[in-house]
């Protein structure tokens, strides 16, 4: 299921990428996440919970940093994560790359291809796209709103 | 599926009593159909079922300020066979025929079917184009919710957790009014709508105006829609051919489907503003047919003496 | 966590002590030995495990055994009376209402329950009373078929 997201933020690039490599704050900026805490240099460890109506998944997995490219301005992260019950797994992939707008003003595209498996998946494919359609939403706006009080 | 307890409350007072003790864990179940199947996959764990299976007086359907009350513990069968739902509603009795197969008829009520607020089902869009509205009961009293402001997102209702639906209410309907729903059901007879449309058409007394029109939507978007936009071109406007199809396209607008296997995202959008355009001609169809039944002459029982003689 | 429910099988009184979820088909088959109804696509679809509860068809695969406390369950076993089976039985065997036979179970225990609240069904009200009984094998032409004639078998 693959996702894509653009927001136009009113901070140049660089200090938006140095927001972006704190890991564990950026991924606080996705609604939901309960905690992340630093493995290694490139490895985190997080806990996600997801409503949908009446079904609540509690996601716990981890996340890597796979790609750390300043000069192309691009990153990229995996994620595999475990529903505690056993409804499912979630694995993904996103990467954000910049575009600098000149005038402190930063173009953040966040381009997401997430699987989801075992039950969460069979049951609603539609319910979860809007959901994680909404939340990848809801991500690129409190990073603005971090960044620009906007 | 985890294990859990489960209580059997004899009435409404038991029942909040039971949900107050267990809080956010417990869940309450009616028929059941659309919770065990949840419960099996593991996507929901209460740790309490409350049963409202032993609650009596809350399946009751009759007439009230002229109007219908339908209980919300009464069954999809109970209303659908309903002789007085069939003869003042019939639109309405239809929609919950259609609803899955007579085995999930039998078990799911009415109540616990809106709570479940699932976009694909047949009655909210009947029920909102009828301007229903839904009483919810908790501990503290009952509130009154009109239905168009009930559901607000994918299997969520504003239901606070302690509340349940007692009661649906559908007003009286109007002199020159004709209801219809249309289920666009190009797969399997017992499978949710790709599409589905509800339409209350009232025209006035001379049966040249719309007097109102309410139209309502399923399975075109995360909740069941109300085509507000729709209604507007056609509200106070003189009956004419091609209002139907204008209003089907501006009710396109108001909707948001997802691709699924039922149709793609695009497919049912087209399909939104012809099932619309379809649901307001068989409403003003319903009015004629009202119309000619009222206005027919009543057959009169004649005895008839039986003539000898030729044969003409 | 166990509870102990009481209710009836084929007019019988049945007493059980189950988990609150076990369900009500696993309580039919495996607690009461009655493996006549049979479990096809556990949500409920595809209408193998038809019962009649106090009359009424019912998906056994989404029915807790708690919740037929105090009810009358109606299985494929308790269709034939004194060892004869009943009309929608007869018919079936004689116009070959059934193939591998998986589904025949809920068809015959629906088709009951139709012509208990309709003698003489005609092929729109087959269609529409049996539309969730699903068979693989026939292609419905002798189910219907077989349910349409079963009034020949009634006394």
């Amino acid at each position: 299921m693959k996702f894509s997201q653009t927001a136009q933020i009113s901070v140049a690039r660089e200090p938006l990428w140095n927001f972006l490599m704190d890991v564990p704050k950026v991924a606080k900026s996705l609604p939901g996440v309960e905690s992340v805490s630093k493995i290694d240099d490139t490895t985190y460890e997080g806990v996600l919970t997801v409503r949908v109506g009446p079904i609540k998944l509690n996601l716990q997995g981890k996340i890597i940093l796979e790609e750390q490219n300043k000069d192309q301005w691009r990153a990229a992260l995996r994620a595999e994560a475990k529903d505690r019950m056993a409804a499912g797994a979630v694995n993904g992939k996103t990467s954000m790359t910049l575009k600098d707008l000149g005038a402190d003003q930063t173009e953040l595209v966040v381009e997401t291809d997430v699987n989801i498996l075992g039950k969460i998946g069979e049951f609603g494919q539609p319910i979860i796209r809007k959901k994680a359609d909404s939340m990848l939403k809801e991500f690129v706006e409190n990073i603005k709103k971090q960044l620009t009080g906007k | 599926m985890i294990p859990f307890e489960y209580r059997t409350p004899k009435n409404l007072k038991e029942v909040h009593a039971t949900l107050k003790e267990f809080g956010g864990d417990a869940k309450l179940v009616a028929g059941g159909t659309a919770l065990v199947i949840m419960m099996k996959q593991r996507l929901v764990r209460p740790s309490c079922l409350i049963s409202l299976r032993s609650v009596r007086g809350l399946n009751s359907i009759e007439i009230s300020d002229g109007g219908l009350r339908i209980g919300g513990l009464a069954t999809h069968r109970e209303v659908e066979s309903s002789p007085l739902l069939r003869r003042r509603l019939p639109m309405l009795a239809e929609t919950y025929h259609h609803v899955a197969t007579l085995r999930v008829r039998n078990m799911a009520t009415v109540g616990g079917g809106l709570a479940h607020a699932d976009p694909n089902q047949d009655p909210p869009p009947s029920l909102i184009a009828l301007g229903a509205t839904v009483k919810a009961t908790s501990a503290n009293g009952s509130r009154v919710i009109p239905l168009d402001e009930f559901f607000k997102d994918y299997y969520e209702t504003v239901l606070n957790p302690d509340e349940i639906i007692t009661e649906v209410f559908v007003p009286k309907v109007a002199a020159n009014t004709g209801a219809a729903y249309i289920k666009f059901l190009p797969r399997t007879a017992d499978d949710y709508a790709t599409v589905s449309a509800a339409a209350v058409l009232t025209l006035d007394k001379s049966k040249k105006n719309i007097a109102d029109v309410r139209i309502a939507l399923g399975s075109v978007g995360v909740t069941p829609i109300r085509a507000t936009a729709a209604e507007a071109v056609l509200r106070g406007q003189p009956l004419k051919a091609e209002a139907f199809a204008a209003a089907g396209e501006k009710a396109k607008e108001a909707v948001d489907p997802v691709s699924d296997f039922r149709g793609s995202a695009a497919y049912k959008k087209d399909m939104a503003a012809v099932f619309v355009r379809r649901a307001l001609e068989k409403a003003l169809a319903g009015i004629r047919q009202q119309a000619r039944a009222k206005a027919a002459p009543k057959p009169v029982k004649r005895k008839v003496a039986k003539k000898k003689g030729r044969r003409r | 966590m166990n509870k102990k429910i009481k209710f009836r099988v084929n007019g019988k009184k049945v007493e059980v002590d189950v988990p609150t979820n076990r369900l009500l088909i696993d309580c039919l088959r495996y607690d009461l030995g009655l493996t006549g109804t049979k479990e096809g696509c556990s949500v409920g679809v595809c209408g193998a495990c038809t019962v009649l509860m106090d009359g009424d068809m019912n998906s056994s695969c989404l029915t807790l055994a708690v919740m037929v406390e105090g009810r009358d369950i109606t299985t494929v076993e308790g269709l034939a009376k004194n060892g004869e089976l009943n009309p929608v039985q007869k018919s079936f065997i004689k116009y070959g209402g059934f193939q591998c036979g998986i589904c025949t179970p809920g068809q015959v225990v629906a088709a009951t329950a139709l012509l208990n609240e309709n003698p003489k069904p005609n092929e729109e009200e087959i269609k529409d009373w049996m539309m969730g009984n699903l068979c693989r094998c026939t292609g419905y032409y002798k189910i219907i078929e077989s349910i349409q004639k079963a009034h020949q078998f009634a006394k």
